[in-house]
């Protein structure tokens, strides 16, 4: 059977041939992937002025903040999820409008009004609704350590709001809301043994108390007023407490006592060591630097960032979203290093981040606004702020006033 | 009548596997799965990759098939049609190649 043997033997070779062919292909394709999907960095933010990316993903945002219908679906969706998505959404948007006016003076006239509107319909839910609106369920006001209850979650980010757009340009009426949100975080933080204060029943959050110390230093620029002697104390307090031993890294969550109730979360720590940027800068480096060397990574001209370090390993949660097995990519986490990123000028990693986003973020455009389908409204607002944030933390650096 | 039933209809034979035109085809096939995919509107439920549902309506369970539906396409279209292609071309530059 001669004859057969030739037609397997010419069929086994077509085979490898085509198995080699596609091996080639693969080896080929792969690491060029990236290319397909990267842009200069300016595309997304830009030192000076507003790159087109923040421009149609602001568009997007106001878009649902005058469309009701619309706004109601995607807030519904993320509430469904997680209710502090909602408030967090608004932060984030008012936080970058202020970024913006700052860049681009002209837009002021846009994003003033809108900024208004966020921080007025936020304070009348929570006069109505109360602090529990903006939290996850287990947030009980009668189960908080210290009573009446009080969430600095809520507190810090409602300041920086009020603040942020004082900033831009003074309210009168948000002066007074400011001040009184500030002395009531400020005194509480005194009255605390240990410098802590609860987002939720015994669990208190450093993401929130930078947070709320930024909305401090802000106030005490425009108000006059003097918290750096509690920001100092609260920061020395932080390196010694709240730092893990094996990373370096700040640990997320802990007890009214400072006792750890989860490790270094990426999901939070690039924004906390952003606000340290106020703070303590030499601090904030050390913890941006410690931050992508445990949890930043690029794959074939991907980057995206884990949730935990290596060293202290824990699982998806909430705020990590759920983890792609085998590169451990986290959303949360991913979604985070932009802002991180940006902060600290580290333009290659941001440029790899947003060639992941593009890539696996599945953007749509639509008349000029940009939302990614693959996030959500306090997704998108996250990323905005990393494309806008800067003029802000400046203009408190520089001791600027507003006019 | 016979001249519609006398004769089977011509059928173009099967190309043979990880062949130029399998490789074409296969990779002309995920294209159009992609497209009717992107174009039914899927790519919206890619939001559960963050934890949120794509839609309140259809539910947890529903949108997370359409999303890995989507993302599944979408990977195979990324990344396979491009290696498919491309492996096409190598084979038909080797095959030109052992012809001369």
């Amino acid at each position: 059977m001669p004859g057969r043997d030739v037609i397997m033997k010419t069929r086994l070779h077509r085979l490898l041939a085509g198995l080699v062919a596609l091996v080639i292909a693969a080896v080929v394709w792969l690491p060029c992937l990236h290319f397909v999907f990267l842009r200069p960095v300016n595309d997304f933010r830009q030192e000076a002025g507003i790159s087109p990316k923040a421009r149609a993903l602001a568009a997007e945002q106001l878009k649902l903040w005058t469309d009701p219908a619309l706004q109601k679906v995607e807030v519904e969706k993320m509430r469904n999820s997680n209710p502090e998505w909602d408030f967090m959404g608004r932060s984030f948007l008012v936080w970058s409008l202020a970024n913006m006016s700052l860049r681009d003076p002209a837009s002021k006239a846009l994003n003033l009004p809108a900024m208004d509107r966020i921080i007025d319909e936020t304070l009348r839910i929570e006069k109505e609704k109360g602090i529990c609106f903006f939290l996850m369920s287990y947030g009980k006001p009668e189960q908080y350590v210290v009573q009446p209850a009080r969430s600095l979650f809520v507190d810090g980010e409602i300041a920086l709001m009020l603040a942020a757009r004082r900033m831009v340009e003074e309210k009168p009426e948000y002066k007074r809301l400011l001040t009184e949100r500030v002395d009531l975080m400020a005194d509480a933080l005194r009255k605390s043994p240990h410098l802590i204060l609860e987002s939720y029943p015994d669990e208190c959050w450093t993401f929130d108390h930078c947070v709320a110390l930024d909305a401090m230093k802000l106030a005490d620029q425009l108000d006059g007023t003097d918290h750096s002697a509690l920001i100092r104390d609260w920061v020395a307090m932080a390196r010694v407490k709240l730092v893990d031993p094996r990373s370096g890294l700040l640990i997320a969550s802990f007890t009214t006592t400072g006792a750890p109730l989860s490790g270094p979360q990426g999901s939070t720590l690039w924004m906390s060591a952003h606000c340290l940027q106020l703070l303590d800068d030499d601090f904030a480096r050390d913890q941006y630097a410690r931050a992508k060397k445990e949890l930043g990574t690029v794959t074939l001209g991907f980057g995206y960032a884990h949730e935990w370090p290596a060293s202290c390993p824990g699982p998806a949660n909430v705020d990590s979203g759920p983890i792609v097995p085998g590169f451990d990519i986290s959303a949360g986490s991913s979604g985070m290093a932009f802002i991180g990123a940006a902060a600290f000028g580290d333009t290659k990693f941001l440029q790899s981040l947003a060639a992941t986003l593009d890539f696996a973020g599945f953007p749509a455009h639509s008349g000029g606004r940009l939302k990614y389908c693959a996030s959500n409204q306090v997704g998108d607002a996250a990323l905005l702020y990393a494309a806008t944030l800067g003029p802000l933390w400046q203009k408190v650096k520089l001791g600027g006033h507003h006019g | 009548m016979g001249k519609f039933f006398g004769h089977r209809p011509p059928v173009s034979p099967r190309p043979e596997f990880l062949s130029v035109k399998s490789l074409l085809q296969c990779a002309g096939g995920i294209s159009l799965l992609f497209i009717v995919a992107h174009l039914a509107g899927l790519r919206a439920f890619t939001c559960i990759l963050n934890g949120t549902v794509g839609s309140v309506a259809l539910g947890w369970q529903i949108s997370q098939l359409l999303a890995l539906a989507y993302i599944f396409i979408y990977l195979l279209f990324v990344l396979l049609v491009p290696v498919l292609v491309l492996a096409a071309m190598i084979l038909t530059l080797w095959q030109k190649g052992r012809r001369k």
